[in-house]
This record gives C-alpha cells, sequence and structure tokens, in this order.
C-alpha cells in the first residue's frame, strides 16, 4: 500500500507515492537518487544520514518519509548552488576536514544548523552541535577548526 | 635542502571537493541498471551442526531472483592464509553471524522478508569462546583439525633466564586487549556483475584490490583474470576491509541470477561478521639494570581467532617480536598462540598486532622506569633504536627520528613540571612506538610498488596505482609525488581509481605501505614519463635531454630559462607524431626487503620503520572513575610528510581511535553473542569525548622513502592506551592492565589501593 507524499527537497517540489514504512532516507536515496545523504547505521546514531527538516537537523534514517509531508528539506546536494558549492564546503576542504568524507554531507549540514542560529560559535558549542555526527578518520579537530575559520571571519 | 614546490605542503586532498559536496560515489551508492539487493541469513548459533535447509518458501516470494546456499557454490576451500573459509557454510557454522544462505530480490524489503522463510535446521554443539579454554585438551573442535592452534609463534634469543638473574628489576604482568571494532562510517559493501562471458566485475570497498582476486578467483573456480576488482569512494576501513565473504556471496548471487547484485551490511551485521582486533592475553616479563639498560623480554601471546583464520596468526606474531626493533632488550623468549573460538573472526585493526604489543611493553616500562627511579622519557631513549643501528631482528633503521619525538613531544607537553604535580588527581603519561612500512613477512609472495603515468594531450597527467585510498589521503600524495616528479602542478594530475584490469598489481593498503610502496611506485613511472617527455622535448628544442629540466610546467634548458617549451606542447607533439599514443611511464620500485627466517626470525621486512611518541595528560574523578583527557600531544616520526596537513589529520584520528580502544570500546560478548552490536550500545568517541590533539611532526628523512617519507597510518594509534594507562597511573597510582580502562576498573583499583 502506497500514500501520497508531497514535500520540498532542496527547493524542489515533489509528488511522489511511498510506502508507509519508508523512511525519509529511502525516498532521499532510493526515489529521488540522491545519494550525498548516507546510510551508516540505520538507526539515528551516526549522523551520517542528517539533513535539515525545516532547517533544523534529523537522522533522515529516523524520520518516516510521510511525516515529512508538506515539509522541506535540505540535503547536501541542496548546498551547491549554481555549480558553487557553500562555504562551509569550502572550509572543510581547506582545512583538511574530510577524510573519508561519509560522514562529512551529514556534518556539513549539521554545522548548517549550527552556524544559522549562532554564527560565532566557540569550540566547545561546536563539539556540542556536532556530538549527534560520528566521524572515524579525523579525530574532529580539524573539522572544529573549519567552523571556527568561519566563525572568526 | 632541496627545495619543492609541491612536496611539502598543506595542500587539501584531491577529491575532497566531490567528497564535501557529496557527488562522489561510495561503494554502497551504486546503482547499475537491472541491480537487485542481496541479504545474507547468518547463524544464530556459535556452533552448530546444519542439518536441513528449506529455501523453498522464499524462492516463492514474489519479487525473489535467488536463493542459495551452500550448493549453489563450488565448496572450495579457500582463504588469506589458511584454506578455512566457505563462501556459505558447508554442513557447519562457527560463529553467531557465520553465513549461512542468501537471498538476492527485487528490493531489500523482500529480500529481508525472504530471509525469514528459509527454514534451517540445526543441531547445536558445545562451543567455547575464550583462546585459552579453546587450547585445553578436551575444548570442542571448530574445524575438522587435531586442535583448535591455528599457529604457534616461538623466537628465543640469548639467554633471558641469566638476564633476568643479572637484572636489577624484574617487572612481569598479564595484560589483556580488548576486542573492537574498526566502526568505519561505510558499512562493508559490494557490488558484483557477471558479465556473459563469465567475467565478474566486484565493486567493492577493499584495501588489498589485486590481492583479493587470488582468495576470491580460488574460491570461485575462476581464474585470476576472470574477477576483476574496481575500487570506488569508500568510508574507512582502518583494516578490516580486506577479504570478506560477503564480496563472493553477492558473486554467487550475481551468477545466479545474471544480475548486478548489491550486497551491503547492516550495522550490526558488520558487527557480528566483520574482522575485529584480535583480543590477546599478554604475559609479559621485562628486566633492566639500574641504570636503566634492559636486559631481557619474555612473552607469551595468546590471540583469539574466531571461527576462522583472518589474517590473526600474523598479527599475534607481530605482537610477538615488533616492540624487540624499538628497544634494544639483549634476551628475548618469546610465545604466540592463535587459536579458534567460536566467535566473530578477527583480524586487523591498525596497528596490527603491534598495538596490542604496545600497550604491555610501554605499561611495563613505566613501571620499571619506577622502580629504578628514571624518567619514563629517559629510560626510552637509552633502550631507543637509533638510525643506522640493525635491530636484534635484522630490521635496518634507515632513519629513527624516536629520540626527536620523545624531546619534542615532553618539551611541548610540559612533561617535567606536570609529571610532579599532586594539587589535583592529574597525571601525564607517556607511550612511544616503532612500526613498518610495509611488512614481508605478512606479504609473501613479493615486496614492492608499481605505477603507470600516462600523459594526455592537454598536458593532463593521469596516475594509476593499486593501492587503495580509503579516505587517508592516498590519491593526493601520489599526485603531490608525480606532480613534483614532473615538474608541474597538482590541478594537473588526476589519480584514477583503482581497477585491476588497468592498473598495476598493487599489494594494496596495509601495514602502513601505501606511501612508500606505492608513492615510489608512481615516482618511478613518473620518472619514465620524464624521461620521455625531455627526450621529446630535447628535439622540439634541439638541445641535449640531458640538458633539460622539467619545472613549472615548462621544459627548458637547465641555466637558460627563456628556451623552454611548455610541458602541454610536448605532450601534443608526442602525441601527435606518434599516431596518437600518448607518452606513459610505467615503474616500479622494488626494496631490499626479505622473508624472516622461519626459526630465526632473522631479516629486514620493511623498508623504513616509523617511530612515535605520544603524551596524554588526563584528570580522574575519583567519586566516578571517570577520565577526563585534557591534552594530549602526539609526535610521529615521518621521514617527510609529503602532506602535512594529511599527515596531521592521519594523526589525530588515529589518537582518537586509539583513546576509544582505551576508554570507551569494547565489544561485549555473551557465549559467543555480541551484546551491543550498534553505535548506541558500542560508542566510539564523539567530538566531546577528545581534547584537543597536537600533532608534531619529526622529519629526519628516511633514505628508502619517496622524498624521504615514511608511513603514518598505524604508528598513529599504536601508544594511545599505553600512554593514557600511564597517564591514569602518575595521577593516582592505580595500574590498569586489561582494556577498556573504564571507571568501574578505577574504582576498584583505588579501593584496593587504600
Amino acid at each position: 500500500m502506497k500514500y501520497p507524499l508531497t514535500l520540498m527537497v532542496n527547493d524542489e517540489l515533489y509528488e511522489l507515492e511511498v510506502p508507509a514504512n519508508w523512511t525519509l532516507l529511502d525516498v532521499i536515496r532510493d526515489e529521488l537518487g540522491l545519494t550525498g545523504s548516507k546510510q551508516g547505521c540505520g538507526g539515528g546514531e551516526c549522523g551520517a544520514c542528517t539533513v535539515l527538516l525545516d532547517g533544523e537537523p534529523v537522522n533522515a534514517c529516523l524520520v518516516l518519509a510521510l511525516q515529512a509531508a508538506g515539509r522541506s528539506v535540505l540535503t547536501i546536494e541542496g548546498l551547491s548552488k549554481g555549480g558553487k558549492i557553500h562555504p562551509i564546503q569550502e572550509a572543510f576542504i581547506a582545512q583538511g576536514a574530510i577524510q573519508c568524507g561519509f560522514c562529512t554531507p551529514g556534518m556539513v549540514l549539521s554545522v548548517k544548523a549550527l552556524l544559522d542560529r549562532n554564527p560565532k560559535p566557540k569550540d566547545l558549542e561546536i563539539r556540542e552541535a556536532l556530538a549527534g555526527n560520528f566521524c572515524r578518520c579525523t579525530g574532529y579537530q580539524k573539522i572544529v577548526e573549519a567552523v571556527l575559520s568561519l566563525a572568526n571571519r | 635542502m632541496e627545495e619543492y614546490s609541491v612536496i611539502g605542503r598543506r595542500l587539501p586532498q584531491i577529491d575532497a571537493r566531490e567528497r564535501a559536496a557529496g557527488v562522489a560515489d561510495f561503494v554502497s551508492d551504486i546503482k547499475l541498471p537491472g541491480m537487485l539487493q542481496g541479504r545474507i541469513l547468518r547463524s544464530p548459533y556459535p556452533h552448530a551442526r546444519i542439518l536441513r535447509i528449506d529455501t523453498s518458501k522464499a524462492r516463492r516470494l514474489p519479487g525473489v531472483k535467488a536463493v542459495v546456499t551452500a550448493e549453489d557454490t563450488p565448496k572450495i576451500p579457500f582463504g588469506p592464509r589458511s584454506d578455512d573459509w566457505m563462501i556459505l557454510a558447508v554442513d557447519k557454522v562457527r560463529f553467531i553471524g557465520d553465513e549461512v544462505a542468501a537471498v538476492a530480490a527485487v528490493d531489500e524489503d523482500t529480500a529481508e522478508e525472504a530471509l525469514s522463510l528459509i527454514q534451517v535446521e540445526y543441531e547445536e554443539l558445545p562451543a567455547v569462546f575464550d583462546p585459552i579454554e579453546a587450547m585445553q585438551p578436551g575444548a570442542p573442535l571448530i574445524h575438522d583439525k587435531e586442535r583448535n592452534i591455528v599457529a604457534e609463534f616461538k623466537l628465543i634469543k640469548g639467554d633471558v633466564d641469566r638476564a633476568f638473574g643479572e637484572s636489577d628489576v624484574v617487572h612481569s604482568d598479564r595484560y589483556y586487549t580488548s576486542q573492537v571494532y574498526q566502526a568505519y562510517l561505510e558499512p562493508m559493501a559490494c557490488v558484483a556483475q557477471f558479465d556473459p562471458t563469465g567475467k565478474l566485475t566486484l565493486y567493492v570497498a577493499t584495501q588489498i584490490p589485486s590481492m583479493t582476486r587470488i582468495p576470491y578467483a580460488k574460491a570461485l573456480g575462476l581464474s585470476l583474470e576472470k574477477v576483476r576488482v574496481v575500487v570506488p569512494y569508500y568510508g574507512g576501513a582502518f583494516g578490516a576491509k580486506m577479504e570478506t565473504n560477503l564480496h563472493l556471496v553477492a558473486a554467487i548471487l550475481s551468477r545466479k541470477t545474471g544480475r548486478p547484485v548489491r550486497l551491503v551490511n547492516h550495522r550490526m551485521e558488520d558487527f557480528m561478521a566483520g574482522n575485529p582486533r584480535v583480543p590477546m592475553y599478554i604475559d609479559l616479563k621485562i628486566g633492566a639494570k639500574k641504570d636503566g639498560t634492559l636486559m631481557g623480554k619474555e612473552v607469551k601471546v595468546i590471540g583469539a581467532a574466531g571461527g576462522r583464520a583472518v589474517y590473526s596468526m600474523v598479527i599475534v606474531a607481530t605482537a610477538c617480536y615488533r616492540p624487540d626493533s624499538l628497544y634494544h632488550f639483549r634476551n628475548l623468549r618469546t610465545e604466540g598462540l592463535t587459536v579458534y573460538t567460536n566467535t566473530v573472526p578477527t583480524s586487523c585493526f591498525r596497528g596490527f598486532g603491534n598495538a596490542q604489543m604496545t600497550f604491555a611493553v610501554e605499561s611495563s616500562l613505566d613501571m620499571i622506569a619506577e622502580a629504578i627511579g628514571l624518567d619514563p622519557a629517559e629510560l626510552r631513549i637509552k633502550n631507543g633504536l637509533k638510525t643506522g643501528e640493525v635491530s636484534i631482528h635484522g630490521w635496518k633503521i634507515g632513519s629513527s627520528g624516536l629520540e626527536e619525538c620523545v624531546r619534542k613531544a615532553t618539551a611541548a607537553s610540559g612533561w617535567k613540571e606536570k609529571r610532579v604535580q599532586r594539587r589535583f588527581a592529574r597525571g601525564i603519561g607517556l607511550a612511544c612506538c616503532n612500526h613498518v612500512s610495509g611488512n614481508r613477512a605478512f606479504a609473501r609472495e613479493f615486496d614492492g610498488g608499481a605505477g603507470i603515468v600516462r600523459i594526455g594531450r592537454e598536458g593532463k597527467v593521469l596516475v594509476y596505482h593499486g593501492e587503495s585510498d580509503m579516505g587517508q589521503g592516498q590519491r593526493t600524495v601520489f599526485a603531490q609525488i608525480v606532480a613534483e616528479e614532473l615538474g608541474i602542478s597538482l590541478d594537473q594530475v588526476e589519480v584514477a581509481q583503482v581497477d585491476t584490469d588497468v592498473s598495476p598489481f598493487g599489494m594494496g593498503s596495509f601495514a602502513t605501505r601505501g606511501t612508500v610502496f606505492g608513492g615510489n611506485g608512481v615516482k618511478a613511472a613518473a620518472a619514465d614519463a620524464k624521461r620521455q617527455v625531455l627526450e621529446i622535448a630535447a628535439q622540439m628544442l634541439e638541445a641535449n635531454p640531458a640538458d633539460l629540466e622539467a619545472k613549472g610546467g615548462k621544459i627548458y634548458v637547465k641555466g637558460s630559462p627563456e628556451k623552454s617549451i611548455p610541458f602541454q606542447k610536448v605532450a601534443e607533439n608526442s602525441l601527435y607524431k606518434r599516431g596518437g599514443a600518448p607518452i606513459v611511464g610505467t615503474g616500479f620500485w622494488v626494496p631490499d626487503t626479505v622473508i624472516p627466517d622461519p626459526v630465526s626470525k632473522y631479516g629486514n621486512i620493511s623498508p623504513a620503520y616509523p617511530f612515535a611518541c605520544q603524551i596524554a595528560e588526563v584528570e580522574v574523578d575519583t567519586e566516578t572513575g571517570q577520565v577526563h583527557l585534557l591534552n594530549y600531544v602526539a609526535a610521529h616520526d615521518v621521514g617527510r610528510a609529503i602532506n602535512p596537513q594529511t599527515t596531521e589529520g592521519q594523526i589525530q584520528g588515529g589518537v582518537a581511535q586509539g583513546v576509544g580502544w582505551a576508554l570507551m570500546e569494547n565489544m561485549i560478548t555473551e557465549r559467543g553473542r555480541i551484546l551491543n552490536p550498534n553505535f548506541r550500545d558500542y560508542i566510539i568517541p564523539g567530538p566531546l569525548d577528545l581534547p584537543p590533539i597536537k600533532p608534531i611532526l619529526v622529519e629526519p628523512i628516511e633514505p628508502n622513502g619517496p622524498f624521504g617519507a615514511k608511513g603514518i597510518g598505524e604508528p598513529a594509534l599504536n601508544p594511545a592506551p599505553a600512554a593514557l594507562a600511564n597517564a591514569i597511573y602518575n595521577a593516582i597510582g592505580v595500574r590498569i592492565t586489561e582494556l577498556p580502562i573504564t571507571p568501574e576498573k578505577i574504582l576498584k583499583g583505588l579501593k584496593e589501593k587504600k
């Protein structure tokens, strides 16, 4: 049984039909083909699937697709505008904050949510805002430095 | 010192933009036309006989395209080291998570439902989980062998009993290093596709793209050239992503259905059937003179292999003898046993046995330093191997930055003052390590590295290598090396993803070997391409090739830079003159390493040996037993940092993993069942769990390394658990010898001390 679902993803309106048990991540990855949102655990633990739902970071693997009806979703693909990536992404690249990059899309979106509400976060505030995003490669330091480089501009 | 234009610069990874933008396709993102989803049915029992498998119901489920069991496989025993693997279980299962059957269906939900319809009748068998119990006579036998011992390692040098007799202090302890999970963010994944000619293409996350084809071809009954491995972007590995049945099950499903099949481990499966760290019991005894001279070391290691052997026996061997080339112990008696258990098969995890033994050795050395009243830092320097020395096992130390690491780390951390402060329950601890850059004792078929460099019409350079970039920045380092060699800018160089149809037969990324072996390989290839470029340029400039230099994207006559020609013009000219043939440089590099003697273990196994000293500063809450990390300094001898930024990233990431192992992580098992197979209950360090980690790069310039570089991957982790244990001891006088160092153990230790 499929249900109608209307939602905005990266400023584009989608009208879909999805099964009730599908998560927002299933829709984003499998239906829309936006594979920048990663599935690392399927249980809301690692944060690799973080997207912004009406501006708030959520684990897309924990949100049922139908719960997102009528709402606006920003995925990592929506952060690039006119072929240009976002300054947060530029900062991650410049500071060496990306190794394997599997956590990066979710991490970048969590940073965006942080900077949208607090443009000048301090070290601890950054670490708190990213507490739901695991990275196994970097030890977080260069990620924190990337965010600080934006806060200090 | 020579001036380089690309080497030694802090540069972003060349593929960071695709990763940042979310457009890099990782293995689990790949979608091929007609692709099916696979799922694996895994054993719920640690040890059981399979009496019957009924797949009829599952087959009838709409959307199911294939259900396979061992009957659909060639049933050829295979394995990376010992032929004790089967693609799907034959007659018996040996751990919870063992692969029993598999399904390919139109989507994941259908595949999952089909799994629940497969009926398997088991007869449970007595099981054994601890390696010490498993090696006793009468223990349940896990394989059709006389005993559960997979391998033994024995080594005697000098007279250790006499050495202990002549020592002023002899310290002995039993250590236990826990089983931990690599916890890369992308679970193991694979897309397998058999084409109509019977050739298999595997899109896989693997550290060993070429070597993995050897056991895979055997298991599938194919010739090596019928197995093509392509390595797309993948989300970390840390040792775990070598051979895995996941890849072969996908291949079997693809062969059966004639369609591409994707298999991605659920996180829980990845815990149950990945390749976690080999847990070890370590009995260690070290003797020393009053002046700090080490006299002898006796060690017995017992490691659990799990239900089948991956690389555990080599890992135990490494634990047994690697630190003997960090310090002069002078007399040795060593025994190592690797034992089957009814648990998840264990294997490589950053550090490869040396990490386990470093915890033991560096903890014991601190106790010895205390007993003789010597600064632990001085004890390390006094006994550490120096540049030009040959170790007791014949390891030629081409360069050693050990002393400089210790001096710089102690200076940067305020060691002297903090070591003696007693105001708070604060402490500071130090640990060192050595490692290899490539390991001939592991890679026995051959040793070396190779590359191919192809120059396009517009002067763009495409580099092919056979190693594996799991995120550590290997492609970037190779690009830097080739750009430097050819005298062009970094943005003119691309590094192809590994495809065994075109890439060199590289050994892969393990043993901290990528930079030295792959780097020397692509450097040789670039030199070959450069020779051709200079020959063609010489004709164009009417000069002698020997008089030419390539720099700044130009070829010019040495001493008269005005007589020059752009690199890209040479590329174009050569292509046109030779019927469209691009300049292709090929090259290889073979070090003078040897397979160690089977009895004496003597032989130089690596071209370059990195060293490190890490210092942790902690505060212990004596009420709760919580350890707070205050500061962390990690000084590493990296030979030369090709890219200081990515090198620092390796160090910080390695320290983070070491901290996780020491303080937080542990695969808790009960009768072979992992009780915490998820990130809710198996907690890896998050951003709030780590202090600032200060990397210090020590660069003695290694004669065998490309531009003087050594490896960094594994030593970044090795010293961390001991540095923390030593800091905690300095803080509260409690010595923890079993990992992880939990608040419970600290409180127990504090209580016993009173």
